[in-house]
């Protein structure tokens, strides 16, 4: 999975993104401050940095005109229109503003690697091999045939795997806010997954709240 | 309005002017034909006089008296009509003569019914020449006769319509000057309040530093002078407002962001919490963390909250031991200061200060737990209540790394912190100087500080009042 670079001089705020960005799979590093950033960067082969704006000793815009490339995302608290410019402008991958919900982030996260091709193309999990461009899966080498929204939705869970989605997030994710119809769609592609991939054990109900991919 | 007086006087000065001049010219008409009329009637009495003694002459030397009449009206006829003087005679109304004098004249339809001694003066036009008529008849015995003389005044009227046509003209040519001087002494005039109009039109489009310039010491310049002051005022009002809204739009900007933070850590938690965390202990973690956050939330809103209310409310002073004041202070702080290694040494140098014990309570709190953060290990803070320049003093000294000069003019803003990125890992919200401010102010007392990076700072507190 990817590595990625936390600076942001939040204590509380950096260890949440962590956490959550460890959760669906990913290497983080933490620094709380631009100098370590610069140093980190310098360092290690990073492929995505989610950068606070104010910080201690270098302010995130000078820290990004110094890493040479490698894909940013701004954080900031500041919902001001020239800091999402000046951001934009400035060449960054996206622009997230506090107070922001984990799911924004780690798809904002997402479509900023897959862009950027830092993550892989293909899933393994017990035997099931799912390979995303092709839009393909495998359950022990043998090809399984699924409809497409049986696929969106397994793409989904993988993506925010071990986050709990409730019925409502999967259906805005995987159908899309116009589509009409209710929790119990949701309940019947998760059995079907279930059924299909051998996941029963690896997707999780969460009482009162909806399906966890478990990793 | 310049236009408007401008036509107005220039109007009213070519009717009075005018008018005065055919006032004049007529009453002179008046009397010049007055006077002609009387020399007409003059002329006539004499000429009928000598004329009717000739007659008699005549008469007397046995001519009968129409041939006398004939021959001396042919001398007479002769000699006058040189002086621009025409005579005739008439006999009972009957123009005689007609082919002696070349001219054509019919006698009056009045000369009839003339008795003697009785006269007419009359002006009349005749063969397109005015004349003044003077008609009468000659004395009795020769009542049938009338005597008419015609005095020709065209010379005269004419004169006179030529003086008058050139006093008109010379009345015009003055209104043309008088025209252009007016509108030089208007534009003259108006000139400051053209300016002071554009000048207050350009002050409306916001060029607040438009004045006009005086000139003289009249009534505009008095006008001018106090259009300037009110100039000045507006500038020195719309630049403290818009100071005042810069500074209430950082405020807000730094409360968003204030708020923002911790809330930001409190959802996200909390969303982890319910999406993500399965095991106790990252349950704890987070929990913690929520809780720990939500009371830096309260403790902003607890300032912030103070911080209206001190300045509303009427604080209630009375005299306090200033050394139990500090003791109280140092209570409160030495457990802090222990755990940093810091000490803390407090002076007295007079015995009680006039104030609410609470609120400098909290102010000195405040400005030593600010020394506390600058403090290295082993650090030093000295409180000290002494008398300044006949002022009570309490300064707080740190010997901690200082703060620069740019700092120190934004100190006591609200939510100011020194290190600009507005870590929390030296603690604080960034209120405290200026609930410390908001106290002082209460207090009429005044906040200074003192710093040099690398030094240490000195925070004093001068009250004004005993």
């Amino acid at each position: 999975m990817a590595k990625i670079l936390i600076v942001e001089d939040e204590i509380p705020i950096n260890e949440l993104i962590k956490r959550n960005l460890q959760s669906v799979g990913h290497e983080c590093i933490s620094v709380f401050d631009g100098e370590e950033a610069l140093n980190e960067i310098s360092k290690k082969n990073i492929d995505l940095i989610l950068l606070d704006i104010m910080l201690p000793k270098i302010d995130g815009y000078d820290v990004f005109q110094q890493t040479c490339g490698v894909p940013t995302i701004f954080l900031t608290a500041r919902n001001g229109l020239t800091d999402k410019v000046q951001g934009l402008k400035l060449g960054a991958d996206d622009y997230i503003v506090k107070p922001f919900e984990m799911l924004e982030l780690l798809a904002r996260v997402e479509a900023v690697l897959r862009r950027t091709k830092k993550v892989s193309d293909s899933f393994e999990l017990d035997g099931l091999h799912v390979d995303f461009p092709s839009r393909q899966v495998y359950l022990d080498g043998d090809l399984i045939e699924c409809t497409p929204k049986e696929f969106d939705l397994l793409e989904v869970m993988i993506n925010n795997r071990n986050i709990a989605l409730s019925r409502d997030k999967l259906l805005d994710l995987v159908w899309g806010y116009d589509f009409i119809g209710d929790s119990r769609t949701v309940d019947n592609h998760i059995q079907k997954l279930r059924s299909k991939f051998r996941l029963e054990d690896r997707i999780k109900t969460v009482y009162k709240l909806g399906y966890r991919l478990e990793v | 309005m310049k236009s408007r007086t401008f036509l107005l006087t220039l109007i009213l000065f070519l009717f009075f002017f005018n008018s005065g001049i055919l006032i004049v010219s007529t009453i002179t008409l008046k009397n010049n034909l007055a006077g002609f009329k009387d020399q007409s009637l003059r002329e006539h009495y004499f000429i009928v006089s000598s004329f009717v003694k000739d007659v008699k002459a005549l008469e007397e030397r046995g001519i009968p008296h129409e041939d006398a009449v004939e021959s001396l009206y042919k001398s007479y006829d002769h000699f006058y009509s040189e002086q621009k003087v025409i005579i005739t005679i008439a006999l009972d109304g009957k123009q005689l003569f007609s082919d002696v004098n070349h001219h054509t004249f019919k006698p009056s339809e009045t000369s009839r019914l003339m008795k003697s001694n009785e006269r007419h003066v009359l002006t009349k036009k005749i063969d397109g020449k005015e004349h003044i008529i003077v008609e009468g008849a000659l004395p009795s015995p020769y009542d049938r006769y009338t005597f008419t003389y015609y005095y020709d005044i065209s010379t005269m009227l004419h004169s006179w319509q030529t003086m008058t046509m050139k006093l008109l003209i010379a009345g015009m040519c003055l209104g043309g000057l008088l025209a252009i001087c007016l509108f030089f002494v208007l534009n003259r005039i108006f000139k400051p309040l053209q300016e002071i109009s554009t000048v207050s039109r350009r002050i409306a489009q916001g060029e607040y530093n438009n004045r006009i310039t005086i000139k003289g010491k009249d009534e505009l310049a008095e006008m001018a002078a106090s259009f300037n002051h009110m100039a000045e005022e507006i500038q020195n009002k719309i630049q403290q407002i818009t100071e005042a809204s810069k500074q209430k739009q950082q405020f807000i900007d730094n409360l968003a962001h204030e708020l923002r933070t911790p809330l930001t850590s409190i959802y996200g938690y909390a969303d982890y919490i319910q999406k993500v965390v399965r095991t106790e202990e990252d349950k704890l973690f987070a929990t913690n963390l929520i809780m720990s956050e939500s009371r830096r939330l309260q403790n902003i809103a607890n300032r912030l909250l103070y911080m209206a209310t001190s300045r509303e409310n009427v604080i209630e002073r009375e005299n306090i031991q200033i050394k139990e004041l500090i003791c109280g202070v140092k209570q409160s702080l030495s457990m802090k200061a222990n755990e940093k290694g810091i000490e803390l040494i407090d002076e007295c140098k007079f015995d009680t200060l006039f104030c609410e014990a609470d609120m400098i309570h909290v102010l000195l709190v405040n400005l030593i737990d600010n020394a506390m953060k600058a403090c290295e290990k082993n650090g030093m803070i000295k409180v000290s209540a002494r008398i300044e320049n006949e002022k009570k003093v309490i300064s707080v000294q740190d010997n901690g790394k200082g703060m620069t000069a740019e700092q120190l003019n934004h100190i006591t803003e609200p939510f100011y912190r020194i290190d600009t990125s507005r870590t929390r890992s030296i603690g604080g919200a960034g209120l405290g100087l200026a609930l410390c401010k908001e106290i002082a102010e209460n207090h009429e007392a005044e906040l200074k500080f003192i710093s040099k990076e690398g030094e240490g700072t000195t925070v004093k507190i001068i009250f004004t009042t005993p």
